[in-house]
C-alpha cells in the first residue's frame, strides 16, 4: 500500500464518525427544514419561524453580541493586569480566582444566577444591606440582563485564559521599552500588548460567540418567556408541539448566525497562515 | 483471589439474577415526583407482593413533551413491526392518549381489572374530546389554582374580570410563566381565553370550528394588555419561588406542587389557594398499557394495585397531595380525616367541581398556544 492509502486508512475511522454523527444529521436537519407535510418542498417553516420567532432571533443576536463585547473587555482587563500588574500578591490572588467559573457547567451557572439575581435575591440583599440602593428600587435582573451576566461570568475566564497565555509569551522588551519612555500601563496594554495578541483575542471571542449561541440551559432557567433565545424556541417546538419542521428551520437560522463567527475565524486563520508562510 | 478472577464470577452472578427476575418497565411522563412516586412508593409494594419481579421506572420529562417522547418510542416500535414492545406500563397526559388510542398503540384493559369499576369522572372516557373509553385509568387528577399571599392580598380576586382590575391597581404583583415555561402558565392562558372569548363550552366540548379563531385572538389581545401589568416567571417552580420570596403576591400554580412545597418547608406556610370563576383547567395523568407490552398480565396487576383505594388514599392523596384518580367516595374511608381535610382546606369539593375544568380540545389547545405566540408574545 502506498503512503496515500495508509494515510487515508488512518483517518478513515475519524472521518466516518464525523460524517455519520455530524454531517449526516446536519444535512437531514437542513433537508427537513424545507420538507412540507405533503412531502414536497416548502418555505412554510421559515415563514412561521420569522413570523413567530423573528424577534427572538434578533434578541439572540443582540444578547450574544453584547455578551461577546463585555467578555472581551473583562478578559482584556484581567489578562492585562495579570501581565502588567505591579502588586505581586494581587496578581497571584486574581490568577487563582478568575478561573473558577471555567469549571462550572452552564446549567449550574443558570441555577446560581436564578437565586442570585432575583428581586429579593442575594445581590439585592447585599446592595440594600450596604445602603447602596433603597429596598423599593430593587429590581429583578432575571431578564436579558441575567442572561448576559451569566454568559459573561461563565465565558470571560475562558477568553482570559487564552489571552493571558498569549500575553505571557510576548517578549518583555517591548513593554519595558515603553515603560522606560514613560508610558502609563494602560497605554502599554492598549498600544503595545493588545495589537500583538489580537489574533488570540479574536479566536477566543469567536469560540465564545458560537458557544453562547447554542446554550439552552441559561435562557431556559433565567428567562424562558418572550423574548427569549432561539434555543428555547427550538426545544419548545419539539417538546410541546412535536414540530420538527419549524425546529429545524430555527436550527438552520441559528447556524447562519454562527456562520458569521465562523467567517471571522476562517478569515483570521487564513491571514495568520499566510503570514506564517511568506 | 485476584480481582481478575472475580470479574467472571461477578458477571455470572449478575447474569443469573437477570434471568431469575422479570423486569416490569414503567415509563412515566411528568416531573421528577412521578418517577419518585413509582420508584419509592409503588415499586416496593408491588415487588413485595410479586417475588421475582423488578419494577424499573423511567421518567421522560415534564409536560406534554414527556408524553410525546413515549408516543414516539411506541410509534417507532409499531412501525418497525416489533412483536414485543419494551414498555409495560406508561403514564401519559391527555393530549398524547388521544393520539395513541387513535393510532392503535394502546391495549383496552379497564374491564379486565376490578379497579376499573371505581372510576367515575368523565376523564376516564374522554380525553380532550377524544374517546379513550376502556384504554385509560386516571392515576390522579391535578388542578391549577391561584396561590396568593394573604399578607399582601387581603381579598383575592374571585374571577378573571376581577383579576384584570386588580393587576391594574397592583402592577407587577401577579406573576405567571407564559406558555413555554410549564403547564401552570399554559393553563392560565387557556383559562383566560375561556373566560374572555365566551367560548368556554365550545372549547371543552367541541365540535372544533376554525372560525372561532377570531374570538380567541380577541381574548388574547386582552391578555397582551394584561401582561403589561404582570411579571413573567421562569417556570412552574419559578412562580412558587417568587411567591415564597415575596416578589409577587399571586400566581397560578399546580395544587399538588403547592401542597408538596408547603409540606417540605419550601413555601411560606401562610400562602393560600383560590380557584377563580369561571375556572382554571386541571388534568389527570393516565395509566395505559401499550398494545404489545411484553408483560401485559403483570402490567394489569400493577395498575390494579395502583388504583386500589388503599394506594390511592395513602400514596396519591396523603403522600403526594394529588386528587384521587378513582371516585373519592372509595378513597375517603381509607384515610384519616386530617389528611382528607388538608386536600380541601382552601378549595372546597364544591368549588372544585364547579370551577375545575378540563383543558380545551386539542385543536383549540394548539390554536390558543400558537395564538399566544402570534398575538401576545410579538
Amino acid at each position: 500500500m502506498n503512503h496515500r492509502g495508509i494515510a487515508l486508512a488512518l483517518i478513515a475511522p475519524a472521518l466516518l464518525v464525523v460524517a455519520l454523527f455530524f454531517i449526516a444529521p446536519l444535512i437531514m436537519s437542513a433537508v427537513q427544514a424545507f420538507h412540507g407535510k405533503d412531502g414536497g418542498f416548502t418555505l412554510e417553516h421559515f415563514v412561521k419561524s420569522f413570523d413567530f420567532y423573528g424577534r427572538d432571533l434578533l434578541f439572540t443576536l443582540a444578547i450574544v453580541i453584547l455578551s461577546t463585547l463585555l467578555i472581551g473587555i473583562v478578559a482584556i482587563a484581567i489578562a492585562g493586569y495579570l501581565t502588567l500588574g505591579a502588586n505581586a500578591r494581587a496578581v497571584a490572588v486574581l490568577r487563582w480566582l478568575y478561573r473558577w467559573p471555567l469549571f462550572i457547567p452552564f446549567v449550574v451557572a443558570g441555577q446560581v444566577m436564578r437565586t442570585f439575581l432575583a428581586k429579593n435575591g442575594m445581590l439585592n440583599h447585599v446592595l440594600i444591606g450596604s445602603g447602596l440602593i433603597e429596598p423599593l428600587s430593587a429590581q429583578s435582573l432575571l431578564d436579558w440582563r441575567g442572561i448576559v451576566i451569566a454568559f459573561v461570568w461563565k465565558q470571560a475566564p475562558f477568553v482570559t485564559l487564552l489571552l493571558a497565555g498569549a500575553m505571557a509569551s510576548l517578549e518583555a522588551q517591548h513593554v519595558e521599552a515603553a515603560r522606560n519612555l514613560g508610558a502609563p500601563r494602560w497605554r502599554v496594554l492598549y498600544d503595545i500588548v493588545l495589537p500583538q495578541v489580537r489574533g488570540t483575542l479574536l479566536v477566543g471571542l469567536v469560540l465564545s460567540f458560537v458557544t453562547m449561541l447554542s446554550v439552552l440551559s441559561v435562557p431556559l432557567m433565567i428567562n424562558p418567556n418572550s423574548p427569549t433565545m432561539v434555543t428555547v424556541d427550538v426545544a419548545y417546538r419539539i417538546n410541546t408541539h412535536g414540530d420538527y419542521g419549524v425546529a429545524n428551520a430555527l436550527c438552520l437560522l441559528s447556524l447562519a448566525l454562527s456562520a458569521i463567527g465562523a467567517a471571522f475565524y476562517l478569515r483570521h486563520a487564513s491571514q495568520s497562515s499566510a503570514k506564517a508562510s511568506p | 483471589m485476584k480481582v481478575r478472577h472475580l470479574v467472571p464470577v461477578a458477571l455470572f452472578a449478575l447474569a443469573a439474577s437477570a434471568f431469575a427476575q422479570t423486569t416490569l418497565n414503567v415509563v412515566t411522563a411528568g416531573d421528577q415526583n412521578m418517577v419518585d412516586y413509582v420508584n419509592n412508593y409503588l415499586a416496593p409494594k408491588f415487588e413485595a407482593a410479586n417475588p421475582g419481579v423488578k419494577v424499573r421506572a423511567v421518567g421522560t420529562g415534564p409536560g406534554d413533551g414527556g408524553s410525546q417522547k413515549i408516543y414516539e418510542k411506541l410509534s417507532a416500535q409499531q412501525k418497525a413491526g416489533s412483536a414485543e414492545w419494551d414498555v409495560d406500563v406508561a403514564v401519559i397526559h391527555q393530549l398524547a392518549s388521544a393520539t395513541m388510542v387513535n393510532e392503535k398503540l394502546l391495549m383496552p384493559y379497564r374491564n379486565d381489572i376490578a379497579a376499573g369499576k371505581l372510576v367515575s369522572r368523565d376523564t376516564a372516557k374522554n380525553a380532550l374530546g377524544a374517546n379513550v373509553d376502556g384504554y385509560v385509568l386516571p392515576m390522579f387528577h391535578s388542578q391549577i389554582a391561584f396561590a396568593y399571599n394573604p399578607d399582601m392580598v387581603k381579598s383575592p380576586p374571585k374571577s378573571f374580570v376581577e383579576l384584570n382590575e386588580w393587576v391594574k391597581k397592583n402592577p407587577k404583583q401577579f406573576g405567571y410563566n407564559g406558555v413555554k415555561g410549564g403547564m401552570s402558565g399554559v393553563g392560565f392562558v387557556t383559562g383566560w381565553v375561556s373566560a374572555y372569548s365566551g367560548l368556554s363550552d365550545k372549547l371543552e366540548k367541541g365540535p372544533y370550528d376554525a372560525s372561532s379563531q377570531a374570538a380567541i385572538d380577541k381574548a388574547l389581545g386582552g391578555l397582551k394588555e394584561f401582561n403589561q401589568y404582570v411579571v413573567m416567571t421562569p417556570g412552574n417552580a419559578g412562580t412558587l419561588d417568587m411567591l415564597n420570596r415575596g416578589e409577587i403576591a399571586m400566581g397560578p400554580v399546580w395544587v399538588d406542587m403547592f401542597y408538596t412545597w408547603q409540606a417540605d418547608g419550601r413555601l411560606n406556610p401562610k400562602v393560600k389557594l383560590e380557584l377563580p370563576s369561571p375556572g382554571l383547567p386541571g388534568q389527570p395523568m393516565y395509566y395505559v398499557i401499550p398494545a404489545k407490552a411484553a408483560h401485559a398480565a403483570l402490567a394489569k396487576k400493577f395498575i390494579e394495585l395502583a388504583e386500589s383505594p388503599e394506594v390511592q388514599a395513602e400514596g396519591i392523596v396523603k403522600q403526594f397531595n394529588w386528587y384521587p384518580g378513582i371516585d373519592p367516595q372509595f378513597v375517603q374511608p381509607k384515610l384519616d380525616q386530617a389528611s382528607w381535610n388538608k386536600l380541601f382546606t382552601d378549595i372546597s369539593p364544591a368549588d372544585l367541581s364547579k370551577y375545575g375544568r378540563p383543558f380545551p380540545l386539542s385543536p383549540y389547545f394548539k390554536e390558543i398556544t400558537e395564538g399566544y405566540e402570534r398575538v401576545v408574545s410579538k
